[in-house]
């Protein structure tokens, strides 16, 4: 599809649990881009960015990052290629501990011997790019679930990175938050040149900043294309989806035996 | 940074508390202490017995601690132990005639060695040595001296046999030992009940060499220590004739059992008269075993 | 009836060898914990120093206690002059090293587990592994460590404030002379046999277990706040349950 794709995922088989979780999917991430990944919930959008980052593994298939193996990596290899994606948690996971500029300073502090001074200018850049300079010297519990989103991004881009990955960056954010994130997430994207990555529900939100958008259901991507065509390309998948309906090819019913039966009924079918 | 920096000093400030107790705890309440009190000079000892004596024990004067127990050897090719004792510089005037004793402090407690005066004007040297010594009393001797008892039967030469009644013997057996001031006379040769009598007759053959035993001595019924066995005791009368082969025992005093001896051991050391079978003999114990 | 039975036995079973398998992998993280030797050094601040005033003050008063105990019925015996010699034994060996380990166990290895469980709930360990930062290396092993530094400390600390308190209800209470008091104590007391193979090697040894226990159950806590409530539970079962067992079998082999 995309000549040049920063992740490359190709026959992707997970069983978790006895439960078929990816299906041979295959999916490539354009560079430079922002691709929404959309689909039901349970579908396993946040367990294929844990296969991306290599926090799981699959039981069959590659997932390629930048022309790494992800599967196939040492614990040091992987560590390596993690400086270089940034990941942004769904509730932040801002270390408890450490004040908001700590938190962001850990990754410098931990993989670099920086002078202090340009810690700070490096961290207090961020801070300014997130719009959080002056909440500095606030501690976590201090902050509005919107501001530590905030935080924990500017802690994921602190060193640059090639490839960020959102978790549902948009759940539990009051419009202007959500604007704020999205708005981040364009920029950094345009004057960065970060790829980025974000699982998501809300549609409104992805049409207004994903450039290529795949729906995934049942392990399988069953849709894919540019948001705004994408809702209404004919496919019972995106129309139940994007149309909000309680029924249709995602069933209303929990897989289940025949209710007459479970209620004791003798006339039930079998 | 300033957060970081309190962190390093409370954790500093608790290490160091954490030694400083450690400290203490080695050298204040251990017999580390007993180690490092100056320099001293030794002293020899021997003693026949050291008991529980053990090194770093402390050695004292008029209960005053002086210094410690460095060693403890035994002296080569004899049945007797040599102890080193490192007594403190500041006590240089002890004179040599001086008597060492091995003391157990209290009922439960540690042996120590105890140094009583003599009256040498000569203080003992440095590396001298203190002829004169007491060895270790096991606490079932003492008792046993206490009550008049001594330690296990000599051997004997020939024997004349007397006989006394008991109403309790207790835990008395043949071959047990007959004992006179603590020192062992004889045995006791059997032990029956006549027919027709609720007593027990016991027979005791004593050594020949002790054949100016008052006829009117009473024996008595000991128990040497808390878990000894038990032993007759003689306690000579005043009597000018002497026991003859044949002879009974008219004063005799039953087995005491072990309860009535620690209470009596612990309340005032001084026995009530406890006696059984018509015994008019007083047992003395204190005075039993200087006699 | 039987299946649950066999299911106890063999979650116990999967529990211990899966705490054995995480105590490699602390021991394997603890050389590269060194780069964090700061974090280590604040941890001891939290389980050590802020476990003082509770050791202390139950330090203080096993010692009176034992002191009175021990003087009623050491006077029965006209022993009363052994009461120092005792509380110090009885404390050094055994009290001590094993009421402060479970005094551990409730105040920091609780929160230890709590701590660490609360970061597994919130994506905290995933957001370090995401930051190429191993969660083992930075937060079980310096927490592991403190655990192990902290508690012969905080064994000793004990110690010392119970013949403190043995002293005060002994000697300025009761009346035991000031002398006899110490120099029974003194005589008897052993530094090897009562103080390196009673409290330290004692307290060394729960302080592995108690920590790892802690540390383990926090790990491997389910991210929910039940879960974090029944791993703090579980630590405090856990650490008295290893800690008196191993205090049997250590004391089988030392004295």
């Amino acid at each position: 599809m995309t000549d040049d794709a920063i992740v490359r995922v190709r026959g992707l088989t997970t069983v978790l649990n006895g439960k078929t979780i990816f299906d041979s999917l295959d999916l490539d991430i354009p560079r430079g881009k922002v691709t929404a990944i959309m689909g039901p919930s349970g579908t396993g959008k946040t367990t294929l960015l844990k296969h991306i980052t290599g926090q799981m593994r699959g039981d069959a298939g590659s997932i390629e990052v930048d022309g790494q193996n992800v599967p196939a990596l040492s614990r040091e290899k992987l560590f390596e290629l993690r400086e270089r994606i940034g990941y942004l948690f769904q509730n932040s996971a801002l270390l408890t501990d450490f004040d908001v500029f700590e938190n962001v300073a850990f990754p410098l502090r931990q993989h670099t011997k920086l002078p202090e001074e340009l810690v700070r200018n490096i961290v207090l850049n961020k801070l300014q790019a997130v719009g959080l300079r002056g909440a500095a010297k606030l501690m976590p519990t201090e902050l509005s679930g919107g501001m530590a989103r905030r935080v924990a991004l500017a802690r994921a881009i602190v060193f640059d990175p090639a490839l960020i990955l959102y978790d549902e960056p948009f759940v539990g954010l009051d419009p202007i938050a959500l604007n704020q994130v999205l708005l981040l997430i364009r920029t950094l994207n345009e004057t960065l040149g970060i790829t980025s990555v974000l699982v998501a529900h809300e549609l409104a939100a992805v049409q207004k900043v994903a450039d290529h958008v795949y729906l995934i259901a049942n392990g399988k991507v069953v849709a894919q294309g540019a948001p705004d065509t994408l809702a209404n390309d004919g496919s019972p998948w995106t129309a139940q989806f994007f149309g909000g309906q309680p029924d249709g090819p995602v069933p209303f019913q929990y897989p289940a035996g025949d209710y007459a039966t479970a209620l004791g009924f003798p006339g039930g079918k079998a | 940074m300033t957060q970081r920096r309190s962190y390093a000093v409370g954790t500093g400030l608790f290490i160091v508390l954490g030694f400083a107790a450690l400290a203490y705890l080695a050298t204040q309440t251990t017999s580390v202490a007993n180690s490092r009190q100056g320099s001293s000079y030794p002293v020899e000892t021997r003693f026949a017995n050291v008991g529980q004596l053990k090194v770093r024990a402390p050695v004292k004067i008029a209960g005053v601690r002086v210094g410690s127990v460095q060693a403890i050897d035994l002296v080569p090719g004899k049945e007797e132990a040599k102890v080193t004792l490192s007594i403190d510089d500041n006590h240089k005037d002890i004179p040599d005639d001086s008597v060492a004793t091995i003391y157990t402090s209290g009922l439960l407690g540690d042996q120590y060695v105890g140094i009583q005066f003599g009256r040498s004007k000569n203080p003992v040297k440095e590396g001298g040595e203190l002829g004169l010594t007491r060895p270790a009393q096991q606490l079932e001797e003492m008792l046993g001296k206490f009550f008049g008892g001594g330690s296990a039967p000599d051997h004997l030469g020939g024997t004349f046999h007397v006989t006394g009644n008991f109403t309790n013997i207790g835990g008395l057996q043949v071959g047990a030992a007959v004992k006179m001031a603590g020192v062992p006379i004889g045995s006791v040769d059997s032990i029956v009940i006549k027919p027709g009598s609720s007593e027990a007759t016991v027979t005791l053959a004593i050594d020949k060499r002790y054949s100016q035993i008052p006829d009117d001595s009473a024996a008595a019924v000991f128990t040497s220590g808390l878990i000894g066995s038990q032993y007759v005791a003689l306690q000579p009368g005043g009597s000018p004739e002497y026991l003859q082969e044949g002879d009974e025992l008219v004063l005799t005093q039953s087995a005491m059992q072990l309860e009535d001896l620690i209470g009596k051991f612990l309340v005032n050391g001084s026995p009530s008269n406890n006696k059984n079978g018509g015994a008019s003999g007083d047992a003395k114990p204190d005075n039993a075993g200087k006699k | 009836m039987t299946t649950r039975d066999d299911n106890v036995v063999i979650r116990s079973l999967t529990q211990i060898g899966a705490c054995g398998l995480f105590l490699l992998t602390v021991l394997a993280a603890i050389p590269r914990s060194m780069r964090h030797g700061r974090e280590t050094l604040r941890q001891i601040w939290f389980v050590g120093a802020m476990s003082l005033t509770i050791v202390m003050t139950c330090g203080l008063f096993v010692g009176m206690v034992l002191g009175l105990q021990l003087y009623d019925v050491l006077s029965i015996f006209g022993g009363t002059s052994a009461t120092g010699t005792v509380v110090a034994i009885a404390i050094y060996r055994e009290l001590g090293p094993v009421v402060t380990a479970l005094l551990f166990a409730g105040r920091a290895g609780t929160s230890i587990t709590a701590e660490i469980g609360l970061m597994r709930a919130t994506d905290q360990l995933d957001a370090m592994e995401m930051m190429a930062v191993d969660p083992v290396a930075y937060v079980a092993a310096p927490r592991f460590l403190a655990g192990v530094i902290a508690l012969p400390l905080l064994g000793v600390v004990f110690c010392a404030m119970g013949v403190f308190g043995g002293h005060l209800v002994g000697v300025t209470w009761l009346g035991i002379d000031n002398g006899t008091f110490w120099s029974n104590m003194t005589a008897a007391v052993d530094v090897h046999k009562d103080i390196i193979n009673g409290v330290l090697l004692k307290s060394f040894a729960f302080g592995i277990v108690v920590s790892l226990i802690a540390v383990f159950q926090g790990y491997t806590t389910p991210p929910t706040s039940e879960g974090v409530a029944y791993a703090t539970t579980r630590t405090v079962v856990a650490s008295s349950i290893a800690i008196l067992a191993l205090d049997f079998v250590l004391t089988s082999f030392l004295i």
